[in-house]
């Protein structure tokens, strides 16, 4: 028996050139559908994500063809990949048929499809066509009858899941119906490679050959619309994400994260700073839009969002979207307005979760910038005067800023104007200056060090914020102001600072990595790696005394900078036993104090920090450990406001380890 | 129509205040910059009739001072003033109300202003003397601590606080002068085009020499600090501790718990 079998059975070659111009009508509107989308993304101002491109293209095959970012999550992932490789198993199917009948067959008279490879075929499209089909009914039951929350469904969802199912069920119909003439009976080994086929030949055994045969041609021609329609759909509907997903992954931002635009304030010929209306936008933020699906992951993980606020990344994102193609004179800032804009913490959970590379953070920040700028707009009173008080004294709390070295009284600490000979200086950052109790956490850092034998210089009352808070609530010329006189008052000790050391986050972040854009080039470290370093080199050694605890990722140490793994290695040798949080390393749920919210009253929706206090608390540990100035603060005031109080405490750190250096005397004890 | 606003550069309240050398005012070692909070209200008082009127409006700010005092200058015309005027002092601390009035009106004197603000005093002198002496030597109406101010064809009305929260309503006519106290506005905040614009707008420095021909009715005889007195303590660390030692202080000190 001749292991194959005939293309065009039953319906003849007479189709193939109807087939073909439909299918190059449906590939004409496909093209044209997405061609005049091109012109709305133009809108924007440009930017380079075509460099790099071997990078780009490693990152279209890992999340496209391997979806691993549609895998983060789970459940819902998972049925979408397979689903996603199923469908592609059986168009790469029809590909092959395509180019044996009408290229190498016609041309050459080569036929490959038979004989073994021919079974493999066989069976691979038809376990193909199962798995996709399962995994849409999996898809359409938790769309329209789990409904999870926050899943929004529009006539988009109906068509697609329809045509879809039509077009899978349509091609095991086909199948059967042919089997049943073709293979059924007359050619039963072959018919064991495709098992599913064969339950629907079957299924259609009782009709004659020429009912049999007529029911085909039908459905072949339904099929076949079905399946060019499809194609024709994609740049209409939610479909058209196969390629604009695809695409933003190619089009990936490559800095490395947090980068924001360092605008450029000696230009004179600016006229608009941040974003007014989506053309202010670049390019990349409108396709952006055209690339969300809705699958609303980063609403589920956005603090504000989950507190009751009115922000949600996925909104922003499609707002942006709809008035780039509807109205994209209209003010932006008025649509999404400022109070979705100012909710934001710069958390970042949105963006390292979105499935398909979508950028939300610095789209909102742009924004910022235009209310900030342009508009002398604040988050609210107390913002106004945190930002005159950073213009004043270069810290928020509006103290003298000649007091700012003052916490380093009767420490082992070296004033860099004296001329000291240090081995780091400790960019102490304005809480761990003024913050009574940030103080204990610069105290701790010095004392760590000093047990390690390093020497640390601080700037003392030459030191400003680093202007993290004023520029993500949009103010670029504060930030640059403070930034350039830090470096400027770095840079006067040349050679003798060798590398800077933070305990915040926010400062690491800025100095590390913002800062390079203005000029500043020595290395900086967060102290939790500093001291992860120190103990791994033997210059640190602890006395371990057991205690439990859960840790908190801050979002500028954990998602932005990727450090996980070496707090939790810090504490363990300091003697802890860590019960994690269900929101923890990159799920990490924001302390609320991010994005220049430390400065902001929470006036709307439930409070963020005692929604991450009270997560804190189911885990049962008593001590909530992080190591952020903003994250300590926040905690504190959530476990009073909370009233959890008698059973969580927070603490730093570089506290814990500071409580347990080998030399410290056992009077002293830490938290 | 010309308008002027007067500030002046005042240190940071938070600031710790020292004698300088010579005791007669604070050393300015350490210590922060910004412009007197009463002055905002003048600036966004001006900047406001400017833009109510449009184009008209000539709004000139003035401020009497050494070198810093062009920090800000360059703050109030990022704000929305036209032009300033630096009278170049590095002695003006040592003068007195009086001289630095004088000082203003030789300038304001021939320049034809027909509203003149400033703010009701300054917070590190706070004599709230010099926009009345001000009004005083160029013979113009003047009102003080106004936290409400309209203006139609030449006619000011403006509301003045009086004690206990009453307010009075005042009707004048332009040339006047008016000294603003808190309330009166909300002062906006420079956007980063008037910024950039602000850098490239008129600065004329006059030194002092020039405008100041009166002698001071008032001199400083002393600046220092008053003379400490007990302050309060603060108690910290566990609760039963702390209501211990609240216990004996109370017995110590206090006739409370005899």
């Amino acid at each position: 028996m001749e292991v194959s079998r005939e293309i065009y059975w039953n319906v003849g070659h007479v189709v193939v050139l109807p087939m073909y111009l439909f299918a190059f009508a449906a590939i004409a509107v496909f093209i044209w559908g997405f061609y005049r989308r091109t012109s709305t993304y133009r809108l924007g101002k440009s930017l380079n994500r075509f460099d790099h491109l071997p990078q780009r293209f490693w990152l279209v095959a890992r999340n496209a063809l391997v979806q691993l970012r549609v895998l983060k999550v789970r459940l819902p992932g998972s049925l979408h990949s397979l689903f996603f490789w199923g469908f592609g198993v059986l168009f790469i199917g029809t590909l092959l048929v395509m180019a044996q009948s009408d290229f190498f067959d016609l041309l050459f008279h080569i036929k490959f499809l038979q004989g073994g490879f021919y079974e493999f075929f066989s069976l691979a499209l038809d376990l193909a066509g199962l798995v996709a089909l399962l995994m849409l009914g999996g898809l359409l039951v938790r769309r329209f009858i789990v409904r999870p929350k926050g899943l929004e469904t529009i006539r988009d969802d109906y068509l697609v899941h329809a045509l879809l199912f039509a077009i899978l069920l349509t091609g095991f119909v086909i199948e059967g119906v042919r089997m049943a003439v073709t293979e059924i009976g007359s050619n039963p080994d072959l018919a064991r490679f495709s098992p599913v086929g064969y339950l629907f030949a079957e299924a259609f055994r009782g009709l004659s050959a020429s009912q049999l045969e007529s029911l085909h041609k039908v459905l072949w021609w339904v099929h076949f619309f079905l399946a060019v329609g499809f194609i024709a759909a994609i740049p209409f509907t939610k479909l058209r994400h196969i390629f604009t997903a695809t695409a933003n992954y190619f089009f990936s931002d490559l800095s490395p994260k947090g980068t924001l635009a360092t605008i450029d304030l000696e230009d004179e010929s600016a006229e608009q700073f941040g974003a007014a209306t989506v053309s202010d936008l670049t390019w990349k933020d409108i396709f952006d839009a055209d690339a969300c699906t809705s699958c609303k992951r980063c609403q589920d993980r956005c603090p504000a969002w989950s507190t009751d606020k009115p922000l949600s990344p996925m909104k922003v994102v499609q707002q942006i979207g709809e008035l780039a193609f509807s109205a994209p004179e209209a003010n932006l800032c008025e649509t999404v307005t400022s109070d979705v804009l100012w909710s934001c913490t710069t958390c970042r959970a949105c963006q390292e979760i979105c499935p398909v590379s979508i950028e939300h953070v610095n789209k909102i920040i742009e924004m910022r910038r235009n209310l900030s700028l342009m508009e002398g707009a604040f988050a609210g009173d107390e913002v106004r005067t945190a930002i005159n008080n950073f213009e004043v004294n270069g810290n928020p709390f509006g103290l003298a800023y000649a007091s700012r070295g003052e916490w380093a009284e009767g420490l082992d600490v070296q004033l860099m104007e004296e001329g000291a000979d240090v081995d780091i200086l400790y960019f102490a950052g304005c809480y761990a200056s003024f913050d009574q109790r940030n103080q204990e956490v610069a105290r701790s850092f010095v004392k760590i060090c000093n047990s390690a034998g390093v020497k640390v210089g601080i700037l003392g009352k030459q030191e400003k914020c680093c202007g993290e808070p004023a520029r993500k609530l949009g103010n670029e010329y504060l930030y640059q102001t403070m930034a350039q006189e830090n470096i400027e008052t770095i840079k006067v000790y040349g050679w003798r600072v060798r590398q800077i050391v933070t305990t915040c986050p926010h400062c690491y972040n800025t100095l590390a990595r913002d800062y390079q854009d203005l000029g500043l080039t020595i290395p900086v470290e967060h102290s939790t790696t500093f001291i992860a370093r120190l103990l791994q080199e033997g210059r640190l050694t602890l006395t371990p005394e057991p205690f439990e605890f859960t840790y908190h990722d801050s979002c500028y140490l954990g998602r932005y900078m990727d450090i996980f793994d070496q707090p939790r290695a810090v504490l363990a040798a300091a003697g802890g036993r860590l019960s994690e949080m269900d929101k923890s390393g990159p799920e990490s749920f924001c302390c609320g104090g991010g994005g220049g919210r430390i400065l902001a009253d929470e006036t709307l929706g439930r409070r963020i920090n005692e929604e991450r206090v009270h997560m804190a608390e189911a885990t049962s540990a008593p001590l909530l450990v992080s190591n952020c100035p903003f994250c300590l603060t926040m905690f504190e005031d959530g476990i009073k406001t909370a009233g959890c109080e008698e059973r969580l405490r927070a603490g730093d750190l570089a506290e814990i380890v500071a409580a347990r250096l080998a030399t410290t005397s056992t009077e002293e004890t830490g938290p | 129509m010309k308008i002027l606003v007067c500030i002046k550069q005042v240190p940071d309240m938070e600031s710790r205040f020292k004698p300088d050398g010579a005791g007669l005012w604070f050393s300015e070692q350490d210590l922060a910059f910004r412009v007197n909070e009463y002055d905002e209200y003048a600036v966004e008082e001006a900047v406001q009739l400017r833009e109510q009127l449009g184009d008209a409006v000539d709004l000139t700010v003035l401020s009497i001072g050494p070198d810093r005092v062009v920090e800000a200058l360059k703050k109030v015309l990022a704000m929305g003033c036209d032009r300033a005027v630096h009278v170049q002092d590095p002695q003006a601390a040592l003068k007195d109300p009086w001289q630095i009035a004088a000082i203003i009106a030789a300038f304001a004197r021939d320049k034809g202003f027909e509203l003149i603000f400033t703010g009701m005093q300054s917070q590190d002198r706070g004599s709230a003397q010099v926009g009345v002496a001000l009004a005083e030597q160029l013979g113009i109406p003047s009102v003080t601590t106004i936290v409400a101010f309209d203006y139609a064809d030449g006619a000011v009305t403006v509301k003045r606080e009086l004690e206990g929260g009453i307010k009075g309503v005042v009707k004048l006519s332009a040339p006047a002068l008016l000294t603003c106290q808190s309330g009166l506005n909300v002062p906006r905040y420079p956007t980063l085009p008037n910024i950039m614009k602000a850098k490239r707008k008129e600065l004329l420095t006059v030194p002092v020499a020039e405008l100041l021909h009166e002698e001071a009715l008032a001199t400083t005889a002393s600046f220092h600090p008053p003379a400490k007195k007990g302050g309060g303590i603060v108690l910290e660390g566990d609760v039963a501790e702390m209501a211990d030692q609240l216990i004996a202080i109370l017995k110590e000190r206090t006739t409370v718990l005899r």
